[in-house]
């Protein structure tokens, strides 16, 4: 029974959602919001249930049982950060929502700053050169491979280089630099082509799976559903504009 | 209270992301007890974040069922989709499946949020086939390359497309797998390696904006 | 002439979408079955080194992915699972995605019964976790530091796989299926921090974005979208989502490519007319 309701209930979903495609119509938009809740509590029930109740609530009882306070403040504090981001809210006291995100901005930013110069630059750069540095082991093509690797490499940074006007041998160079975003923006469309149609694939599957008998047909009561009620929306539209002329 | 509102702040943003920095160099274990207790704050206080985006949410949906705006019946559908989820999360306590049993919150995710984010997500790709046909015009060099490039990727994703190619240009003596995997492997990777060494160092400059209170605009207005 | 052109390039898109909903459901009720023949340098790299760990070497599956990329990244992650067991290699399962909890549960449901496979001996299952960095730098030392419990609240330790398992010195390589950023993670604090060997699985769209990591060596191997699980799949013979997800795309790729070719001669014809 509950296959068969979660059958005909993800059916259901996901062509009210493929119905926007035809037209914008209510089942879309009931689905559109619905999405929005779920999404929504999907998440907050995932915060409360794998984080705040193991993070801080449990942790909290067992170390106030246990009279350890450094564990208490330690779960206080950032419980107290967080509730002030809600006071954004409240304009008279909005500015305490400060201390929760310059806790935040602070923390994400001695983050991301040696990670993105050890991960993206200095290793970046080390790849570029490295193969140079044993230039008597490269075969041909991977000695080319390498040469056209560095002159991409330095040809793009010239391209986005803005601190000194783009023209003369500088604006050649970076023109060149285009050439190679090109391709990567297109290997990038290439990809995002089959990842996409991969997605619908997904879904087409499900849905092909749903029109079979075990799941009581499905698909197809959701999809004869849908045609009935646009060939009526259309019917009742014209007799409105009938009507009105 | 200028103190409170504004150097308050700037200080904790300064000695979180300090210490932080300095804990990804230091090879020790008070360094990664450090990191430990840092990133614990950082999910509760991340938590309440998500609080904040629900309010918000709440608040905008309540105004228009309030107001009686056009379509306000519609953001009744957000709170049904909210406690419909909630509910069986309540019910379930948060568990997806207990005992190889689907729970009641499993079967919420299975049959009602796993369909829509899945199907939101793949009508993007009938909007590729329709901006190919209708956007994508080879009016340049630049436009041409790009498209030579997603042609190959293209072809070389599918078993047709390495068909295709076999048949027109077999006697290259070069597949399209490896034309394809060139592409990825060198001129891609330039330009993307480009891009990456350029992103670093704009996140490296803002982060210690950041970091030493020059850039201030997450704070709002004084 | 010209008023037939240019009808042709501004027809509704609705026929588009229809043309499209038929080049995919058509292969999926009817399958061409032509199989995928090549194999990309990375998918065969990441293949060759779970294929030369020793039996019984312990491997950790971070398996970071939701519904809405699940078409491309659980075939990989099925595929990676059944080379594993096949070479009897050990696997810690976790994540730190939080909606990938039922598609993990999909895939311990099926595939270790498959290779009689133990739930203890051969494979665990640890809970969600959502401090990631935490959790990545803690293991450098201690796993049980952050995982003290399975995914079912019993104690670790007491499972027979991780009886010699403490840190990531005991850990032959890490595999990361994602769609997100975390894959990035594994790298910058494991891979480069720690010398870890890292190997991904990632979607089409992030693939391409991953080559300076592959060139570098600080990514060993990397799987991309279906595609990427199609020539896995062949590569250990057996035939799984990603083959018959790739031939069913076929006829898709190749109206995208014709249609940017016709629109594209269109448009030239109309501008010498």
């Amino acid at each position: 029974m509950e296959i068969i309701l979660g059958a005909f209930v993800t059916s259901g979903l996901t062509l009210f959602i493929f119905s926007f495609l035809y037209k914008d119509n209510p089942f879309f938009k009931i689905a559109e919001h619905l999405y929005m809740g779920a999404g929504l509590a999907w998440y907050i029930q995932l915060t409360i249930y794998k984080v705040i109740i193991p993070n801080v609530w449990g942790p909290f009882r067992k170390a106030w049982e246990n009279g350890d306070w450094f564990t208490i403040w330690m779960i206080v504090i950032p419980t107290v950060l967080g509730i002030s981001l809600i006071t954004q809210f409240i304009p008279r006291i909005s500015w305490m929502s400060r201390y929760g995100f310059t806790f935040l901005m602070g923390y994400s930013a001695g983050l991301a700053l040696p990670t993105g110069l050890s991960t993206d630059f200095m290793n970046q750069i080390l790849g570029t050169i490295e193969p140079f540095a044993s230039v008597l082991n490269l075969t041909t093509g991977q000695l080319l491979n390498s040469i056209i690797l560095l002159i991409g490499t330095i040809s793009v940074l010239f391209y986005f280089f803005f601190s000194v006007e783009h023209k003369g041998a500088i604006k050649k160079i970076s023109n060149f630099g285009i050439y190679f975003l090109m391709i990567y923006f297109g290997a990038s469309f290439g990809n995002t082509v089959m990842a996409r149609f991969s997605l619908l694939y997904g879904r087409f599957d499900l849905l092909v799976r749903y029109s079979n008998a075990q799941y009581f047909y499905a698909t197809n009561w959701i999809i004869l559903g849908l045609v009935i009620y646009f060939i009526v929306e259309k019917f009742l539209i014209k007799k409105v504009i009938a009507n009105n002329s | 209270m200028k103190i409170i509102k504004k150097y308050i702040p700037l200080a904790i943003v300064f000695i979180f992301g300090m210490i932080t920095l300095a804990s990804y160099y230091v090879p020790h274990r008070t360094s990664e007890e450090y990191l430990e207790w840092i990133n614990r704050w950082e999910n509760i206080v991340s938590a309440f974040a998500l609080f904040l985006g629900m309010i918000s949410l709440f608040y905008v949906h309540y105004k228009k069922i309030e107001r009686k705006v056009d379509g306000w019946g519609y953001s009744l559908f957000v709170y049904i989709g909210f406690l419909i989820i909630m509910v069986a999360a309540m019910i379930s306590h948060g568990d997806i499946s207990k005992g190889g049993k689907v729970t009641c919150l499993g079967w919420t995710f299975n049959n009602i949020y796993n369909p829509l984010s899945a199907t939101m997500f793949s009508v993007l790709a009938f909007f590729i086939i329709s901006t190919a046909y209708r956007a994508f015009r080879i009016k340049s060099t630049s436009a041409f390359m790009l498209f030579l490039a997603g042609l190959i990727l293209m072809l070389g994703n599918i078993p047709l497309g390495e068909i295709i190619w076999d048949k027109l240009f077999s006697w290259t003596h070069i597949t399209i797998a490896e034309i394809k995997n060139w592409i990825i492997n060198v001129p891609s990777t330039a330009g993307k390696r480009g891009i990456m060494i350029g992103i670093a160092i704009g996140a490296a400059v803002t982060s210690l904006k950041i970091i030493f209170g020059i850039e201030r605009g997450y704070m709002g207005k004084d | 002439m010209k008023e037939t052109l240019n009808k042709m390039l501004k027809i509704d898109r609705r026929w588009l979408f229809l043309l499209l909903t038929f080049a995919i459901i058509i292969p999926i009720l009817k399958p061409i079955g032509i199989p995928s023949k090549s194999t990309s340098d990375a998918v065969k790299d990441i293949y060759d080194f779970i294929d030369k760990l020793p039996p019984g070497s312990t491997i950790i599956l971070s398996l970071d992915y939701d519904p809405s990329t699940a078409p491309e990244l659980h075939p990989q992650a099925a595929v990676v699972l059944k080379h594993a067991f096949k070479k009897n290699l050990k696997v810690i399962i976790m994540t730190f995605l939080a909606g990938s909890g039922g598609l993990i549960d999909e895939l311990v449901r099926t595939i270790p019964t498959k290779y009689s496979k133990e739930y203890g001996r051969d494979y665990v299952l640890l809970p969600y976790m959502p401090n990631i960095l935490a959790a990545l730098t803690q293991m450098s030392s201690n796993i049980y530091a952050f995982y003290e419990k399975d995914i079912d609240g019993k104690p670790l330790r007491e499972y027979e796989m991780m009886k010699n398992i403490q840190s990531y010195k005991d850990i032959a390589c890490v595999v990361d299926i994602t769609g997100t950023a975390i894959l990035d993670y594994w790298v910058a604090y494991v891979g480069d921090k720690y010398k870890v060997p890292i190997l991904g699985g990632v979607t089409a769209i992030s693939q391409v974005g991953y080559g300076p990591y592959l060139q570098k060596k600080q990514l060993k191997g990397l799987i991309g979208g279906m595609k990427g699980a199609a020539e896995y799949e062949r590569l250990i013979s057996e035939v799984g989502k990603g083959t018959s997800g790739i031939d069913a795309l076929n006829i898709a790729h190749i109206l995208v490519i014709v249609f940017i070719i016709f629109s594209n001669i269109v448009l030239l014809i109309l501008k010498f007319l």
